[in-house]
């Protein structure tokens, strides 16, 4: 117990721990942003892989982490994408995926975001014209937001996420 | 007694016949055989108490059109002397069946279904003809990994369903999981049978990743193929582009300065802690302590960052390049490094103290997933897996690469098969990582980074290569084409081969734990599925 405390004390806070990263790129469209508009300072996540090298969903994953915290913005990871918002798609859909991946985008309930995470959802990346590759995810559904990167950094997907609800609303207003 | 001979000569004495010709490949042996011995020679290679062979890689080559002929190759580690040895055979023309070694070996069984479906040759005996790689909804005859498949033409969608293995019986009841799981993992199925809560069978079903990487190498040439290789497995950046690497190297005829190895070694474990440190976490974590999930994301963050700040990239992408490195490290960096170092190993000891003070957190990792030492073995489980069922087998003592050499590490050994070992190995080698690079710092040598090529490699001229990733064993097999382009890539992660036995680890727990015990494994599917 003392311990525990002891060492909780001793690290302190580590959130915010981590390098800036510029003014977001020019990734979030108007319409975009209106779209996010609903969901106000609240928005639930669901991750679908089609087919990524597992990078993408380890920068996601540390998006959760104390550092990034990311949480504390109102984004929740949900576990199944009747309870999403948004859709956050990495990899170039494989073959396999497809069906996959139009399933989910029908189980989640409207209005809703798809975000397409990383090089390959946004055009294939290194996988591009291979004959087990049917994407990048807007072949197969409509696609809001992209951020680019192989993988993008956790700090550049919290400020795309941050500027794509620039405008919403506080809930107490 | 225990036969002294070269593993080659007992092979020979014991199949005259068989054998039609030996020769050695970059220092590999290699029996060629007629196709019908193969099963014999492979069981006497598995069973013999002076050699107990277990198969590592099994490969094919299409070798059209250069010659009408495909080959198959078996590698097998000869466990009692931390050898290699090949096995070879060839289908001439037409030829497209050959006997399966399945009934006989065990770890031969995802490889021979791979080859079926990527190349229509049939292993004839085979137990379990299902497809693997192929899901149903492919069409009839297409095998991707024949040469006459055009690389670019996007598969059409035909119907079929999969027959999972069905056990009967009152009270049982299947649970069907995933492709697309509950947090943020990878795809892929599991389908549980269980009666009340103890799984009785465990079927994996996975290939939903696969991007064709086999095929894409072979559109790339020899030297460029490396940004490929980093994306096979993300999590495993530097352990693919080094294996591959080191394949060219071989091929070329490059030799690697010892600084451009040290340098290799730094990052392969900077690699293996980062990783390492957050699986630590995730484990606790699927016990529920968050605690203890906090404190070490903080510190594979951290990890993460010094990797960003050291290369730029966090998954230290771009830092390997054929014949050496890329960028190198001042000494001031390398001290800042080992400052860090020093401070997260003790920060991460505190952690290890805490965790294994808690009783009901180890008691939820004592005993839960074991894999017998018996069918870790069977299976050819090596890396993490293996040593934590007493299979004693680590690439860096056994065939060293890079700096290892010089530098020895110390293995990590553990026998209860559990997730606490699976634990218990990963804590021990954080601490080997950290000692390693310490190490590295204080014996990196002066030279250049990259070396340049001595010739370019004939046509159909092939090389093997390993390296024991985080995971444990990568291999890769590169085969030279016409004007420097690559002829076949076969790549190994080593996810391959434990997906096959987490089927067995998971007999008789209960359905809750197996996320722990999936984690305890932490294999990729990315890998696994190319």
């Amino acid at each position: 117990m003392f311990r525990i405390i002891n060492k909780s004390l001793k690290t302190g806070v580590v959130t915010g721990d981590h390098p800036d990263t510029e003014a977001p790129p020019e990734l979030v469209s108007r319409e975009a942003i209106e779209k996010a508009k609903p969901f106000r300072r609240s928005l639930t996540i669901r991750e679908v892989d089609t087919g990524s090298c597992n990078a993408c969903e380890m920068e996601m994953n540390a998006l959760a982490n104390p550092v990034y915290d990311v949480e504390r913005f109102g984004v929740h990871i949900a576990a199944s994408p009747r309870h999403a918002d948004a859709l956050v798609v990495t990899g170039p859909v494989t073959v396999n995926m497809e069906r996959a991946l139009k399933d989910v985008y029908k189980a989640t309930a409207d209005p809703k975001i798809v975000i397409a995470l990383g090089d390959c959802a946004v055009n294939c990346g290194m996988f591009k014209g291979s004959y087990a590759v049917t994407g990048p995810v807007d072949q197969h559904i409509p696609v809001d937001v992209r951020i680019p990167g192989c993988p993008p950094r956790p700090v550049e997907i919290l400020a795309v996420l941050a500027e794509l609800r620039k405008d919403c609303p506080n809930s107490d207003q | 007694m225990s036969d002294a001979r070269p593993a080659v000569e007992q092979v020979q004495a014991a199949y005259t016949q068989a054998i039609a010709e030996v020769r050695t490949v970059h220092g590999i042996p290699l029996l060629r055989m007629r196709k019908q011995d193969l099963p014999t020679v492979a069981h006497f290679l598995h069973t013999n108490p002076n050699l107990r062979g277990s198969l590592s890689l099994l490969w094919a080559v299409d070798h059209r059109p250069r010659e009408a002929r495909y080959e198959l190759c078996y590698l097998f580690t000869l466990a009692k002397r931390k050898d290699w040895l090949l096995l070879a055979t060839d289908l001439h023309g037409e030829e497209r069946e050959f006997p399966s070694i399945t009934p006989h070996l065990h770890a031969a069984k995802w490889y021979e279904r791979e080859i079926r479906d990527l190349f229509g040759l049939i292993p004839v005996g085979h137990p379990d003809m299902r497809r693997l790689v192929r899901h149903e909804h492919w069409p009839k005859g297409s095998h991707p990994l024949k040469k006459e498949f055009p690389w670019d033409r996007v598969l059409g969608r035909v119907q079929g369903q999969y027959a999972f293995r069905k056990i009967h019986g009152e009270g049982v009841f299947e649970v069907p999981v995933g492709p697309i799981h509950a947090g943020i993992i990878e795809p892929g199925h599991f389908r549980f049978s269980v009666a009340g809560e103890p799984i009785m069978q465990l079927e994996v079903r996975h290939f939903w990743k696969h991007r064709g990487i086999e095929k894409l190498f072979e559109q790339q040439q020899l030297t460029e193929a490396v940004p490929l290789s980093e994306r096979v497995s993300g999590d495993t950046s530097v352990g693919h582009s080094m294996t591959y690497c080191q394949a060219v190297e071989t091929l070329l005829g490059v030799e690697v300065s010892p600084r451009a190895r040290y340098l290799r070694t730094l990052f392969l474990e900077l690699e293996r802690l980062h990783n390492h440190i957050g699986d630590v976490g995730a484990i606790c974590n699927d016990t529920a302590y968050a605690l203890a999930h906090a404190h070490c994301g903080r510190m594979k963050e951290q990890l993460m960052q010094l990797n960003d700040r050291l290369t730029g990239s966090r998954f230290l992408r771009g830092v390997n390049c054929v014949g050496g490195v890329v960028l190198d490290l001042s000494g001031i960096q390398l001290a800042q490094v080992e400052v860090e170092l020093n401070a997260l190993e003790q920060d991460f000891s505190a952690i290890e103290k805490i965790v294994f003070a808690n009783a009901s957190l180890t008691e939820r990792l004592e005993n839960t997933g074991i894999l017998t030492e018996g069918i870790a073995w069977d299976h050819a489980v090596m890396g993490v897996v293996g040593r934590a069922s007493g299979i004693d087998r680590d690439l860096r003592r056994d065939r060293p690469f890079a700096a290892y050499d010089v530098l020895q590490p110390n293995v990590a050994l553990y026998r209860y098969g559990d997730v606490r070992a699976r634990m218990r190995v990963r804590l021990d080698e954080i601490h080997e990582s950290i000692r390693l690079i310490r190490e590295v710092r204080r014996g990196l040598p002066l030279g250049r980074l990259v070396s340049q090529p001595m010739h370019q490699p004939q046509p159909g001229a092939w090389a093997l290569s390993a390296v024991e990733g985080w995971r444990g064993e990568i291999l890769y097999m590169v085969m030279a084409g016409e004007e420097g382009r690559i002829h076949r890539c076969k790549v190994r992660d080593p996810s391959f081969v434990h997906w096959p036995a987490i089927q067995w680890a998971a007999l008789g727990n209960i359905v809750p734990d197996f996320p722990l015990i999936n984690k305890s494994f932490n294999l990729s599917y990315a890998g696994n599925d190319l």
